[in-house]
């Protein structure tokens, strides 16, 4: 066998993007099986091949451990579909949506070729194919982030780009007036962690984000905020009082030469 | 193949237990005879619940990396959550009181219609039942069993209605499958 | 070079000018002369250092060093002037380093700066030794926005340029990566010349044993002490032995952990610059500092920069260890946007970060 078994499925699947660590398809397992995300770290030549495909193991360990941990706590995440951690590749859920920064103002500006297909796009608003209003989302992502804190996992690159909007049609609902779901996604930087610093960290990496990709963000995220807030519980100050030393500090760190 | 109902639960187990002890030559037949993997149907939870396991016990052994001694019984031990084989046999294998049971023979994917149905053909010889479609599976489901062995009590009582909880249980059962070979 | 892509914001020479660049923030006392000429192309005239070097087993104390620089300035900054061929009166400015630094090699150096500003009546201009690194790296190698690594025994920095400012986008966060480095070739007595971490990489290409340290980063940044500790750990292992042994048996030797660490925590700077270039989109890398010299660390920066079909830009030990000419190159720069520092002001820190600069120079 030339190829081993994961590789003879990448082959067969449908590539979706490439980042600094990953590349990302469109999979199936079996012809018939709903479709998942293949996330496949390749081998960074410049490492040691020890090195490397020892953290490449401990990075998809350490990722599908997160998201079994979220998921059994009833956070919204996707489903882990298969681990293959010798090649570099972790199988998900595929989640049919839409990403929340495409779907806020602003957030689909500068993106380039993905856009330029539906200029009318921009006079309607994109949410109400999803039946909820921007307060309504801003709302989703609080608690979805306060659940995930309140089991100490740390998203550690919280932004727009890594929360999506399942789809009503893809999307069964329990209740009548729920017309989509909140989901995180990418949890390739994450680690546990019970430290306010930790989640206090998590929260203002997300408020920058908000700041750099949607325009007046700032009453938007006081709403993710306050839903965080509720959902937190008596955390909530201690974690309030952090993130305000952390927007003071910011990222600097003084230096000694 | 998904047999249901099954009226030789003890049978079947005691067959494999005895190929299984015997070193002899002579128990090769046996040996072949039962070489499938017998998984009681009521801890799964979906098709892609077992189809995660298989898939991921075939990835097993084509690393090299098997933890047990057959890609058959590495089956059962995806399926279980903790690391125990032993538990693993005892919980998902076949055992006295089993009603419904989940056959798999894994095969090279060059396999011809011919020889499928011959595998049928030797399932049907150990198994006393009557195949029915995978459909079914869903009514077999032993929700609570599956619960309890996920540790999930606390979570599931949250979701009030019962079939929410199960989607949320197939969900968990199947990541934890998928990614058994990383757990702690 | 190639051709510029942005307007340079900076005013026509007009006229040749002339700084001297005085550098002195850690061992090295570094004394360089530069000419921007009328045609724009900077001319390197001279560039001349000298090393406080410490017996083996020892780092560089602040008093000690000072007295170092003190002893060597004006020996330096007349064998500089004299190769290059110009007199005191001919400069246009005194460019020296206000920080970061180690405080009273920093004051000494500055004292010399301030004295001859007076001696001579010529302007001082204050530069930020990280920028200065920047700058000269870009001049040397022609990288035109590239995203800088810069690695040396007191900064470990990963950095970007945007809008009049360098930003910093990962960097250490606890010791710097040539401190991690010259503190381990002291534990395990590898000479300090010409430098520790030089001997280290000379080590490392005897080592064949890869041991598994710590890979600590996070995000954009990196932790080394837990590195530090892990590899020091392993020189009091049973298995570690200074002398190599029969090739068959289950030893640890310097050389190995030498190799070790070099692997270890060289792939993590890659990694943070890798995800630095995705991130703003840049395809160019520039090494800038001491450890910038390293040719390991340039060979994997190669192979990453490689793959994302973009470029790396290094350069030699003359520019990426610590010199007086870089300060006289980034000063220079400020110089002519009209920036000058007056002599009550002329002051040095410990703590000066790299985006509080205004870079004016660039667009």
């Amino acid at each position: 066998m030339t190829f081993s078994l994961s590789q003879n499925l990448i082959q067969s699947s449908l590539p979706i993007s490439q980042g600094a660590e990953a590349k990302v398809y469109k999979a199936q397992l079996t012809s018939g099986s709903p479709p998942i995300l293949l996330k496949y770290r390749f081998q960074k030549k410049y490492r040691h091949p020890t090195l490397d495909a020892n953290l490449t193991r401990s990075r998809i360990a350490g990722e599908a451990r997160a998201l079994l941990k979220c998921l059994r706590s009833g956070v919204n995440v996707p489903g882990i579909r298969m681990v293959d951690a010798t090649e570099g590749i972790l199988g998900i859920q595929w989640i049919e949506g839409q990403s929340v920064r495409k779907l806020l103002p602003g957030g689909a500006e500068d993106d380039g070729a993905d856009n330029v297909d539906s200029p009318d796009v921009e006079d309607s608003d994109p949410l109400t194919e999803y039946g909820v209003s921007v307060d309504e989302v801003m709302n989703l992502i609080g608690n979805e982030i306060a659940k995930m804190h309140r089991v100490d996992v740390i998203h550690g690159d919280l932004t727009t780009s890594n929360m999506m909007l399942r789809h009503p049609k893809s999307f069964v609902p329990f209740n009548p007036n729920v017309t989509t779901e909140l989901v995180l996604i990418d949890f390739g930087l994450s680690y546990q962690s019970t430290l306010t610093e930790d989640k206090a960290v998590d929260l203002y990496v997300l408020e920058r984000a908000f700041s750099s990709t949607h325009p007046d963000s700032e009453p938007m995220f006081a709403k993710v905020l306050i839903a965080y807030a509720e959902t937190i519980g008596k955390d909530w100050v201690a974690i309030k009082n952090r993130l305000d030393d952390v927007r003071l500090r910011g990222r600097k760190r003084s230096m000694v030469g | 193949m998904l047999f249901y109902p099954v009226s030789n639960p003890a049978k079947i187990k005691q067959r494999i237990i005895d190929a299984a002890k015997s070193k002899a030559h002579e128990a090769d037949e046996e040996r072949e005879a039962v070489n499938f993997s017998f998984i009681d149907a009521s801890l799964i939870t979906s098709r892609l619940h077992l189809e995660t396991a298989i898939n991921q016990a075939i990835l097993a052994e084509s690393q090299g990396s098997l933890r047990t001694k057959t890609v058959h019984s590495e089956i059962l031990f995806a399926l279980n959550p903790t690391n125990n084989i032993t538990e693993a046999i005892r919980r998902y294998g076949v055992s006295d009181t089993t009603k419904a049971l989940c056959v798999v023979q894994i095969m090279n994917s060059s396999a011809t219609t011919a020889s499928i149905s011959d595998v049928e053909i030797k399932m049907k010889k150990v198994v006393n039942g009557s195949i029915v479609s995978f459909d079914e599976l869903a009514k077999l489901t032993d929700w609570n069993t599956v619960e309890k062995y996920h540790k999930l009590g606390n979570e599931v009582k949250e979701k009030r209605d019962a079939q929410r909880a199960r989607a949320f249980i197939d969900n968990v059962a199947v990541s934890s499958v998928a990614m058994k070979s990383v757990m702690q | 070079m190639p051709g510029k892509i942005r307007k340079t914001p900076l005013i026509e020479a007009g006229r040749d000018y002339l700084a001297l660049g005085l550098e002195g923030s850690a061992n090295k006392f570094g004394a360089g002369i530069m000419k921007h000429p009328k045609d724009g192309a900077a001319t390197v005239l001279s560039n001349i250092r000298h090393t406080y070097i410490t017996p083996p087993g020892e780092g560089f104390q602040p008093r000690d060093t000072a007295l170092h620089h003190r002893e060597w300035a004006l020996k330096i900054i007349n064998d500089c002037l004299a190769k290059a061929g110009v007199s005191m009166h001919e400069i246009d400015c005194i460019c020296f380093t206000k920080g970061p630094g180690m405080g009273a090699p920093l004051q000494s150096v500055v004292l010399v700066a301030r004295t001859l500003s007076l001696l001579f009546n010529k302007p001082l201009v204050g530069v930020n030794h990280c920028v200065g690194h920047i700058e000269m790296g870009r001049e040397i190698t022609g990288a035109q926005n590239p995203v800088v690594l810069y690695v040396s025994g007191g900064n470990t920095q990963v950095i970007a340029y945007s809008r009049q400012c360098y930003r910093i986008f990962g960097e250490t966060l606890d010791i710097a990566v040539g401190n991690c480095l010259d503190r381990f070739a002291r534990i395990i007595n590898l000479s300090n010349d010409p430098s520790p971490g030089y001997n280290i990489e000379q080590e490392a290409k005897k080592g064949k044993r890869l041991l598994s340290l710590p890979y600590a980063t996070k995000g954009m940044d990196v932790s080394l002490s837990g590195i530090l500790s892990a590899v020091e750990a392993y020189t009091l292992d049973k298995r570690f032995h200074v002398q190599e042994g029969a090739e068959d048996k289950d030893l640890i030797t310097p050389q190995d952990l030498c190799f070790s660490l070099q692997e270890t925590v060289f792939a993590m700077l890659v990694e943070i610059t890798e995800r630095a270039m995705a991130h703003i989109g840049s395809k160019e890398v520039l090494i800038v500092g001491g450890v910038g010299s390293n040719e390991r660390l340039q060979q994997m920066m190669g192979i990453m920069a490689q793959e994302r079909q973009g470029q790396v830009f290094a350069t030699d030990e003359r520019f990426c260890i610590d010199n007086g000419i870089m300060i006289a190159q980034a000063g220079l720069l400020s110089y002519r946007m009209g920036y000058e520092t007056p002599l009550a002001k002329s002051t040095c820190t410990q703590r000066f970060r790299t985006d509080e600069v205004h870079v004016t120079w660039r667009a």
